[in-house]
């Protein structure tokens, strides 16, 4: 419990710490705000005003206290390149979109990658898991981007089963194909992952004292194997999904889904930095509580952390 | 007699991993197209030709034209090589810092190890493709900072890494009988920890150097990498998404190049880490 | 075959794959030649043999747990009249766990993590049912008699427990509690004490053999310690690469062994020729040591615990003198060791060494060399044995390659090594000759005091006296002191003047050693020679 306890302070501190450092980056960037609001033509008085208006006169500390401060009331300021519109409506009206995408991509990876695993440890060393093995080391080598094209010439364009670049709504039936580009890889690696952390049980001794008590190989995989291999895969999923994040970005930009990724994107070009830090800050606490998850998961499932810790 | 021994082990190495052996052939191969590239291609590399737009492969363009009648053969070869001039510089880049890091904080430990390994655990549960999004947002667009951005992102893994490595091998007898005979701790570390760590390091820098190709593809494909008209595969990918119907190897031979390249390097870093295990 | 036969192996021929990679041909490595023998009901055959003799895969063969690539090519193992190597997958296990079963070396990882003692103990029972499958109440009630059976107190507590909750010799309880609660006609032990401590061990041999003498199980037991077949078994066979090379009654064989390799086997440890001075080269005087704040994981906020290894020691040690300190594990035998050589810092009390304070002698060159336990981990795999000699010389301070070479190639002979060892990577050589090379290396330095932490365990008995009489050779010629730590009290009785005995971190006697051997009078020590069952 104890431990507990500090991994979340650990967490809320990690937050703090990064939101800290991206805002005084941020700060210290040529080019602020003012200009990014009033454009290149603007006259040294406008951008004066300007300044003047948003308060970048003040000390980095003083305003990263006021940030800060509207944050945690889930005010993030105002966007620099939609003029009148706040971050929270940005985010609000983008959020649900990478959501859904992030969610289908991870349900694919899950509902995939784990019957294609024990497929593989079940024929292992046969054929079928050498094409499988073969076929996963090219997809992994697949870059987001270039599977998204792909994707989009076979199944927009040749197979017409979606229209590419039509986006509208929150759409399952085109939100499938930049989930499917997310998912390859991802699954290919992680059956690859589920199936070295099998391998790697099997030649532990306990495997050999189970075949002693006389269970067959099916026995010996089912009560004794899979639970100790599945232990490690949780850390892996949670990498998956902050991967899953990073490839929603490049998808989003490929199919171009109206997503979080792409307001990323467009919002570094036109150094709209309130956007940008919102995202980053939302991202981090994704990726922190992940791992927060992953501790307490691990504590449920591996009786060597529960007592004590 | 100790050169033909050597030579008979790098054999030995070779036959006893396919996968070293085509990872070589493959990243050699992508290696000496594109230094070729840079002072010799088929057509020139920027000449749009408009009585040969959109043209698919044939025998005067392997790879067929883009849109507006350049060479994609030509492209590829050019382009190939920025990408692995960066994937080189990143890995050099974090290799060498992060070798350096690794190995002192490995050694000595203590709180500045403690502080400097909590933050590298932070940025390594990031996804790198957003750290470098975010880097270059800081630095603006162009080559020169995504390189810098990408070579600073691999320095925590590479910390990380030779830190395991480092502590793996400081309590074992054959450091601390150094130690006992008075030779000094950089000597330690440089001439007895690091060679054992050799092929852990080769391994991290094939897949620093597959995660670079990887990244800088993709921060070219978002217009934030390499800027036009200079081609890179990334760039070019992007380009060629607009014309996708009309011309589809320009997108599908550099998207291939990406691929085999990748799959070279992976191929490369596996073989090294299962005979290391061996 | 008459029906009071229990076991019968006849011409078994075991062979692994040789993984030579040049030659593309497949060849076979015969593990275990033409191996015959036979065990009646409530049989202790003893089977002994160093690392690579087959007795571990003689046990294997016997459950047909062997791995993948081995391969049994001719022979015949019948149990109980059926022949196992005719039989299906599904019939050995339904034998495995049963008729026969087995217990390992490593008790630590021999159990499922992830699972509690409980369902481990209970898992033969519940693989096979029989006629009448037991209910879940039966099973527990049996569980907890298996468990209370083997010397476990708590039975009803340990059910619940995980594996990491226990320490090494309950676990290996437990193994056998789940080996036995089928009560199989054979139990197989493959090196079931190697792993604990010595005084754990002498309980599990009681415990095999009150066992023994309560379920009449037959056990075949594999071990590589004279001592340890001695105390438990009946028969014994003697394995040598591959092939028995004697067999009889374990008294009449050890007592008068009739092979040139057995005689080898029980060959006798040499003992020490050396009369000690009476300068003391080094004098401690209320030493104690603590824990290093860096392992404990000095976390940010949490305050570093210091405890003590070893409490308030004195002692001295005199020229030309071998002192033992001898102890089981934890007993902070081998901190004295890494404090006189540096490795380990952080004491109270004063340490002189010829007269000096040890902080002085250690920033000259005079310092105290060190021989590790593990001589694969002593030296260093990515270099050759000529450039970590070499390397030794360098830091003392001889610059010329020549000369160096010179000094590094005289010092392999005086080892009794060859020249060509000069070339090869530790990975080349066998256990004994890296630790040559590791005795050597430190003799390089020249040094007065040499400490040898537990030098020959990691050895076999017949390289372990041989590398014992070169220790006590060099010494001899060298005039060193030396102190040798070890948790074998038959070899610090022979080889050591005067012994120290610590006990959890506490010196609890001191003496001459033939005195202390003679007439123990801590509990502790008299324990400790108990343990080496001394005749």
């Amino acid at each position: 419990m104890q431990a507990i306890v500090k991994k979340l302070f650990s967490l809320i501190l990690t937050v703090l710490v990064i939101s800290f450092l991206t805002f005084i980056i941020f700060s210290i960037i040529p080019g602020n705000a003012a200009l990014a609001k009033l454009g290149v033509d603007a006259s040294p008085e406008q951008i004066a005003a300007m300044e003047e208006k948003l308060q970048l006169n003040d000390p980095v500390i003083i305003r990263y206290g006021r940030w800060l401060f509207g944050a945690l009331r889930g005010d993030f300021g105002e966007s620099l390149q939609y003029s009148g519109v706040t971050v929270g409506e940005l985010l609000g009206s983008r959020l649900p979109v990478t959501m859904v995408l992030a969610g289908i991509s991870f349900l694919l990876i899950v509902l995939l990658s784990v019957p294609v695993a024990l497929f593989c440890v079940k024929f292992r060393d046969r054929l079928p898991d050498r094409i499988l093995t073969v076929l996963g080391q090219v997809m992994m080598a697949v870059p987001a981007f270039f599977l998204g094209i792909l994707i989009t010439y076979i199944f927009g364009l040749l197979l017409r089963a979606f229209r590419p670049g039509a986006y509208e709504g929150l759409s399952l039936r085109y939100l499938f194909f930049p989930a499917l580009s997310i998912a390859i890889p991802k699954i290919a690696m992680t059956v690859r992952f589920l199936k070295s952390s099998v391998r790697g049980e099997l030649s532990q001794d306990y495997v050999r004292t189970a075949r002693a008590h006389g269970a067959s190989e099916d026995q010996v995989l089912k009560n004794h194997v899979l639970r100790n291999a599945l232990i490690p895969v949780i850390t892996f999923l949670a990498l998956v999904i902050g991967e899953i994040l990073a490839g929603s970005i490049v998808a989003e930009q490929v199919f171009s889904v109206p997503g979080l990724g792409r307001l990323l994107i467009t919002s570094i070009s036109a150094r709209d930095y309130p956007v940008v830090q919102a995202i980053v800050m939302y991202i981090t606490t994704v990726v922190v509580s992940l791992d927060f998850l992953v501790d307490l998961l691990y504590r449920l499932v591996d009786p060597r952390l529960r007592r004590g810790g | 007699m100790k050169k033909s021994w050597t030579f008979a082990r790098i054999r030995e190495f070779l036959r006893l991993n396919p996968k070293i052996l085509i990872g070589l052939i493959l990243v050699s191969f992508f290696a000496v197209m594109s230094l070729i590239g840079q002072f010799w291609t088929p057509y020139i590399v920027t000449r749009m030709d408009a009585s040969s737009v959109s043209e698919a492969p044939s025998l005067l363009h392997w790879m067929g034209t883009d849109n507006f009648g350049r060479d994609v053969l030509s492209r590829v070869m050019n382009g190939s090589g920025i990408t692995i001039l960066v994937a080189l510089i990143t890995v050099l880049i974090g290799g060498i810092i992060g070798t350096m890091i690794g190995a002192l904080t490995g050694y000595f430990g203590g709180i500045v190890d403690e502080i400097i390994m909590r933050l590298n655990d932070i940025l390594l549960s990031f996804p790198s493709v957003l750290l470098a999004l975010l880097l270059i947002s800081f630095l603006g667009p162009g080559t020169i900072n995504v390189v810098l951005a990408l070579g600073i992102l691999f320095i925590p893994s590479f910390a990380r890494m030779v830190r395991s490595e480092v502590i793996r091998y400081r309590d074992r007898d054959f450091v601390r009988n150094a130690r006992l005979q008075g030779i000094r701790p950089l000597r330690i570390i440089l001439i007895h920890i690091l060679p054992n760590a050799r092929i852990s390091i080769l391994t991290a820098a094939a897949i620093g150097f597959n995660n670079a190709v990887l990244a800088e593809a993709s921060m070219s494909y978002l217009g934030l990498g390499v800027q036009p008209p200079t081609p890179s595969l990334g760039r070019m990918l992007f380009e060629a998404q607009s014309f996708l119907l009309n011309c589809p190897w320009y997108a599908i031979f550099p998207g291939i190049t990406i691929i085999l390249m990748i799959l070279g390097a992976a191929l490369l870093s596996e073989g090294f880490k299962e005979v290391s295990g061996a | 075959m008459s029906m009071d036969e229990l076991l019968r192996v006849s011409h078994l021929n075991v062979s692994f794959p040789d993984d030579d990679p040049y030659d593309g041909i497949e060849e076979r490595d015969t593990v275990v030649r033409e191996l015959s023998f036979t065990m009646k009901p409530g049989d202790i055959l003893g089977v002994v043999g160093e690392s690579g003799s087959g007795k571990s895969m003689t046990a294997l063969s016997v459950i047909r747990l062997l791995k993948k690539s081995a391969r049994v090519d001719s022979g015949q193992i019948l149990f109980q009249g059926k022949d196992l190597l005719s039989l299906s997958e599904e019939e050995l296990c339904d034998l495995r766990g049963l008729g026969i079963s087995m217990i390992f070396q490593e008790p630590m990882t021999s159990l499922n993590p992830v699972l509690r003692i409980e369902s481990q103990v209970s898992e033969a029972l519940r693989l096979h049912p029989g006629k009448e499958p037991l209910s879940t109440e039966e099973i527990h009630q049996k569980v907890r008699k298996v468990l209370e059976d083997v010397g476990l107190p708590d039975p009803e507590g340990v059910c619940r427990m995980y594996p990491h909750e226990l320490s090494g010799g309950m676990r290996q309880r437990v193994m056998i509690a789940a080996a036995l609660i089928t009560d199989p006609s054979l139990l197989i032990a493959d090196e079931p004490t190697t792993a604990l401590d010595v005084l754990i061990q002498e309980q599990i041999l009681d415990l095999l053999k009150e066992i023994h003498e309560r379920t009449g199980v037959a056990i075949l037991f594999i071990s590589h310690d004279l001592h340890v077949i001695r105390r438990l078994c009946d028969r014994v066979l003697v394995m040598y690469q591959g092939q028995i090379v004697e067999e009889g009654e374990t008294k009449e064989v050890l007592d008068h062994p009739q092979h040139e390799y057995t005689k080898t086997l029980v060959a006798r440890i040499p003992r020490v020729a050396t009369v000690p001075g009476d300068t003391p080269v080094l004098e401690m005087e209320d030493v104690t040591i603590y824990y290093p704040p860096r392992g404990a994981s000095s976390g940010l906020f949490r305050k570093v615990k210091v405890e003590p290894y070893v409490y308030g020691a004195s002692l001295k040690l005199y020229q030309n003198e071998i002192l033992g300190i001898v102890g089981g594990s934890g007993s902070g035998k081998s901190t004295i060791g890494k404090v006189l050589t540096g490795l380990h810092g952080i004491y109270d009390g004063t340490i002189r060494l010829f007269g000096q304070p040890l902080e002085k002698v250690l920033a000259g060159n005079e310092r105290p060399q060190m021989i590790f336990q593990d001589p694969y981990s002593a030296l260093n795999p990515s270099h050759t044995i000529g450039w970590t000699l070499m390397e030794t010389l360098r830091s003392k301070g001889t610059r010329s390659r020549e000369k160096q070479q010179e000094m590094a190639l005289q010092m392999l002979e005086e080892v009794g090594l060859s020249e060509a060892i000069f070339h090869r990577y530790p990975r080349d050589l066998s256990g004994g000759q890296r630790q040559r090379c590791c005795i050597g290396q430190a003799l390089l330095y020249d040094p007065k005091i040499l400490i040898a932490d537990e030098p020959v365990s990691a050895l076999d008995v017949t390289v372990s006296s041989q590398v014992l009489e070169l220790l006590l050779k060099l010494q001899k010629q060298r005039h060193m002191s030396m102190i040798f730590v070890s948790h074998d009290m038959n070899i610090v009785r022979l080889i050591c003047h005067r012994v120290i005995v610590l006990d959890h971190g506490r010196i609890v006697e001191e003496g001459p050693s033939e005195e202390i051997f003679a007439h123990p009078s801590h509990a502790y020590t008299k324990k400790l020679i108990e343990a080496a069952m001394l005749e």
